[in-house]
């Protein structure tokens, strides 16, 4: 009965979305109830099947009407679900759960709410259909739906500026880079007149790389870096993620960029297996360097939350693409684990900028300041984001961020190149700067002090408050236990991308594998060397302790902020250029503005790039494409 | 293998990748994507060519009769394509409903006008 | 329709031929859904014949009235309706103990029968069913953006209707891919 679940799953969702559209767009609370019905059902299903595949370690391999492979040959479409794939289905699964969750609340406002969740359980169906199939060209149409339906989402609040031409320009870059995806798929069944991957994948073992298959993997390639944003692709993201309802910005940084990463691991290391290519890696790790330092660098000149939010999601992904192109068992599971971590602390972080602007009306930075007086729970949620995100110690970040430090330090120790060496200076420059960024942030939102208008803003209700707090325990325990998440999620879902030879024997019969001379590799459980985050939560309690009774304990006198029609001293006029200011506020772009001047030549040539117009967007995706197969082709042994 | 479909289908995706990259109206633009799509959906269908094969289905004479069916080509290729097919016509409809939508706000469809969200 | 400044009234050569054309275009977009899977064609080829229908009623008598005869709100549900029978269709294979979109009425007819191929043939005519709705939808949506009356009310529906419309259409793409397959139930059916 278990292995009916992730089809099950899958297809409920759909005939949930089928089931709005027929009878919810009269009635909310028909179209509430099966909306969650249906996100729960899909939850219970799949963390159902945590203890056969992540546990006891058995693949689950499922032939649509019953179709099993005739004489070594795959006829049918097969779903295979092993650690790799459950890893990834647990996180959709719990993003889209928690954002249904959120927007019940979220978008009450709104209109055409029957037309939002059919969208939204599309979405969720597709995403999960695609981490869960093993049949290349289910995969592509799980993609397909995926873009359309992240686009009709974009476009959707076509009233407020920019909506429409963010739907647009994701449209013809997500359009493009589908098409790339279909060339490379229909080049691949030219050459081995199949489309299941565990049979592609053993038939390339034997045949070797032929510059037909060479053009494929450089296209598949392109067309999932398209899916996952890494830098030339990346246009599209910061105007969609800015523009849509933010419980869709949630699942599109925490699921929609998950499954083009998914698509990249199961193509390079499962389908053709050219991860032990030195080459190949150092092309993916040379992106992945590119996407961070880019992503944060254009994050600290914007005025606007959600776009900010935007790049700092490019710029982690980056931190991924990095970690999965090096190769080894540490990089794919620094990988994995960051992946999952990038999931909970930038869906928290959404959310609480979905609350900001639900209770404001705006996310404009200049016109935001001091919320943290009137909306405490929602600065707590973002605190715990914005320090998992840097990077700081009893936070899931710093795990994640110093295993990926680990991981490219000891590639480029062990294969003496520098260029890794390099990348590692890189991610920690990055690092800091992103919690420069946030630090901005913070200033700029929750403290400083409260514009006039926004004195009555009140904390948003309890239904948008429910996500936040589960993400922010989770981001908090995964930190502190992670040798747990290691032994029962990292684990095996590295062993499952590194060892091939169980996916290909459990969907086309056992012997397959071996009688066309694909053999194992050996995996030792990644080994983690670095200070416990336990000592350091303490270090923390204590000084904070230590740090409240000394500021409570003095006397020590504060200023005063300036009432209104009050004389002053005038000796303080030198401060105030002679004038009174009704408020003092250290505004959200004024923070770093000595880094911005001194880097001018570069910020100008990047604002110019991003220029806006779509033809530049796909100009860069076309060249990035070109690059890729060229690359490939020279470099390719 | 018919050269003249590939060589064909590879002339259509880089004239739809140009159409893409360089014209500035939005419609075209929206062109551009389609020809892209239906240069890749001929190479899909000539992939599955096989010399000499008929169509593949079986003919009601041969099974009767017991005989085994005509050599035909692939069968596989001609569904990627329909589906492709679908899925080029939904992407036509929904980008040309964005741009009648874009022209109503705007009141340009030039593609250097319609970029409030930069930088 | 008032669609140029003077002209109240479509021509009578167009409303002619559309009167003459429209039972052709059903019945035969209906006959190539039907015979779907004994004949080239199917589920969605079959939908857009008919769907174009829509289009000559359009041509032949203005958008008014075509949106009068056919109401748009009734095509939105019966997509959806179409397209949860399609799923359905394939969870019964799970209700009956095997994998997902089985064959559950194998020994329906012999080769070469109207419905002889199992589930496939009503899965093709839920595609069908859907296709024609949908696109039938999407063609009279469209139509209502392209010149609204300034006398009518609220002629242009929102573009997330259309964007609704596109998604549910992917679903019978897997079926094009299991049409692939239904020559192989054939192929077992004769030698078995």
């Amino acid at each position: 009965m278990i292995q009916h679940f992730p089809v099950l799953a899958v297809m409920l969702l759909f005939l949930g979305a089928f089931c709005v559209e027929i009878f919810g767009s009269k009635n909310e609370g028909i179209r509430n109830t099966i909306t969650m019905l249906a996100a729960t059902i899909a939850l219970v299903l799949i963390y159902a099947l945590i203890k056969p595949v992540m546990i006891d370690g058995e693949i689950i391999s499922y032939w649509m009407g019953n179709w099993a492979p005739v004489s070594g040959y795959a006829i049918g479409i097969g779903y295979e679900i092993d650690a790799l794939s459950l890893f990834f289905a647990l996180l959709v699964v719990t993003t889209f759960w928690l954002s249904g969750v959120y927007s019940l609340s979220y978008m009450a406002n709104d209109h055409h709410l029957g037309h939002y969740y059919t969208l939204y359980l599309m979405l969720s169906g597709s995403v999960l259909g695609l981490v869960m199939t093993g049949d290349v060209f289910n995969m592509f149409v799980m993609v397909e739906i995926m873009t359309f339906a992240s686009v009709a989402l974009t476009a959707f609040r076509n009233e407020n500026e920019g909506t429409l031409e963010a739907g647009f320009k994701y449209l013809v870059i997500g359009s493009m880079g589908s098409s790339f995806t279909l060339t490379g798929i229909a080049l691949i069944y030219g050459q081995c007149h199949t489309l299941n991957m565990a049979q592609i994948s053993a038939q390339l073992s034997c045949g070797g790389l032929t510059p037909t298959t060479v053009m494929a993997l450089a296209l598949i390639v392109a067309g999932f870096g398209v899916k996952s944003y890494i830098v030339p692709f990346h246009t599209p993201a910061a105007d969609a993620y800015m523009v849509a309802p933010t419980s869709i910005s949630m699942i599109f940084s925490g699921m929609v960029n998950k499954a083009g990463v998914y698509g990249m691991i199961r193509v390079l290391y499962i389908i053709f297996r050219v991860m032990d290519q030195s080459n190949v890696q150092m092309l993916i790790v040379l992106f992945g360097a590119v996407t961070m330092f880019i992503g944060v660098t254009m994050a600290l000149t914007q005025h606007e939350f959600k776009r900010l939010l935007a790049f700092h999601s490019i710029s982690q992904i980056g931190y991924v693409i990095t970690a999965i192109g090096l190769g080894s068992a540490l990089g794919l599971t620094s990988g994995l684990f960051h992946a999952m971590n990038h999931t909970l602390f930038k869906g928290l972080l959404f959310l609480t900028a979905g609350a900001v602007l639900y209770a404001t009306g705006t996310t404009n930075l200049d016109k935001l300041g001091g919320l943290s007086k009137r909306m405490p729970k929602t600065t707590i949620c973002f605190l715990i984001g914005a320090f998992s995100i840097s990077g700081l110690p009893p936070f899931n970040g710093f795990v994640s961020k110093w295993l990926v430090y680990q991981a490219t330090y000891t590639k480029a120790v062990e294969s003496g190149n520098f260029v890794y060496a390099i990348v590692t200076v890189v991610a920690l420059v990055v690092s800091v700067m992103t919690l420069a960024s946030f630090i901005k942030v913070t200033q700029a939102v929750f403290f400083g002090q409260l514009p006039a208008e926004l004195k009555k803003t009140k904390e948003v209700p309890a239904a948008m408050l429910v996500p936040m707090y589960i993400m922010s325990a989770l981001c908090v325990l995964c930190g502190i236990f992670y040798p747990i998440v290691n032994k029962y999620l990292l684990y095996p879902a590295t062993n499952a991308a590194l060892n091939v030879t169980n996916y290909i024997d459990k969907m086309m019969g056992d012997g397959y594998a071996a009688g066309l001379g694909v053999s194992n590799i050996e995996v030792a459980p990644a080994a983690f060397s670095f200070w416990n985050p336990i000592v350091w939560l303490i270090l923390f309690v204590v000084i904070f302790i230590a740090a409240f009774i000394v500021i409570t304990g003095s006397k020590s006198s504060r200023g005063q902020l300036l009432q209104p029609g009050v004389k002053y001293d005038p000796k303080y006029a030198t401060f105030f250029s002679g004038e009174e200011e009704l408020f003092s506020q250290v505004g959200g772009s004024d923070l770093f503005w000595g880094f911005k001047t001194d880097w001018k030549g570069y910020y100008r040539v990047l604002e110019g790039l991003h220029s806006g117009i779509v033809t530049d967007y796909a100009v860069f995706t076309v060249i990035a494409t070109a690059i890729i197969t060229l690359c490939m082709f020279i470099f390719m042994r | 293998m018919i050269i003249v479909n590939y060589i064909a289908s590879i002339v259509l995706i880089v004239l739809g990748l140009y159409t893409v990259c360089t014209k500035k109206n939005l419609i075209k633009v929206v062109l551009g994507l389609g020809i892209v799509d239906y240069g890749v959906n001929l190479l899909i269908v000539s992939l599955g060519f096989n010399d000499g094969g008929t169509a593949p289905i079986y003919q009601m004479s041969d099974l009767l009769n017991g005989v085994a069916p005509h050599f035909f080509v692939d069968p596989v290729p001609q569904a990627l394509t329909l589906t492709s097919i679908v899925i080029g016509a939904c992407v036509d409809a929904m980008a040309l409903s964005l741009v009648i939508m874009i022209y109503r706000k705007y009141k340009s469809i030039n593609a250097d006008d319609v970029r409030r969200l930069h930088g | 329709m008032k669609f140029k400044e003077g002209i109240t009234e479509k021509n009578v050569i167009i409303k002619c031929g559309a009167d003459k054309f429209l039972p052709f275009a059903l019945t035969f977009g209906l006959y190539i859904i039907l015979f779907g899977t004994i004949s080239p064609g199917g589920g969605f080829q079959g939908g857009v014949c008919v769907a174009s229908g829509a289009l000559l009623l359009y041509l032949g008598y203005g958008y008014n009235i075509a949106t009068k005869a056919i109401s748009t709100e009734a095509l939105r549900v019966n997509e959806a309706i179409g397209a949860s029978l399609y799923v359905i269709l394939g969870l019964l294979g799970i209700a009956f103990g095997a994998n997902f979109c089985r064959n559950i009425f194998y020994n329906m007819g012999a080769v070469g029968d109207f419905l002889s191929a199992g589930t496939i043939t009503f899965m093709g005519y839920a595609v069908g069913y859907k296709v024609l709705s949908g696109v039938g939808f999407l063609l009279l949506l469209m139509l209502g953006l392209l010149a609204p009356d300034p006398d009518d009310a609220d002629a242009a529906p929102a573009v997330e209707a259309i964007e609704a419309a596109e998604a549910p259409a992917e679903l019978p793409l897997e079926e094009a891919v299991d049409a692939a397959v239904a020559t192989e139930t054939v192929k077992e059916g004769v030698t078995e």
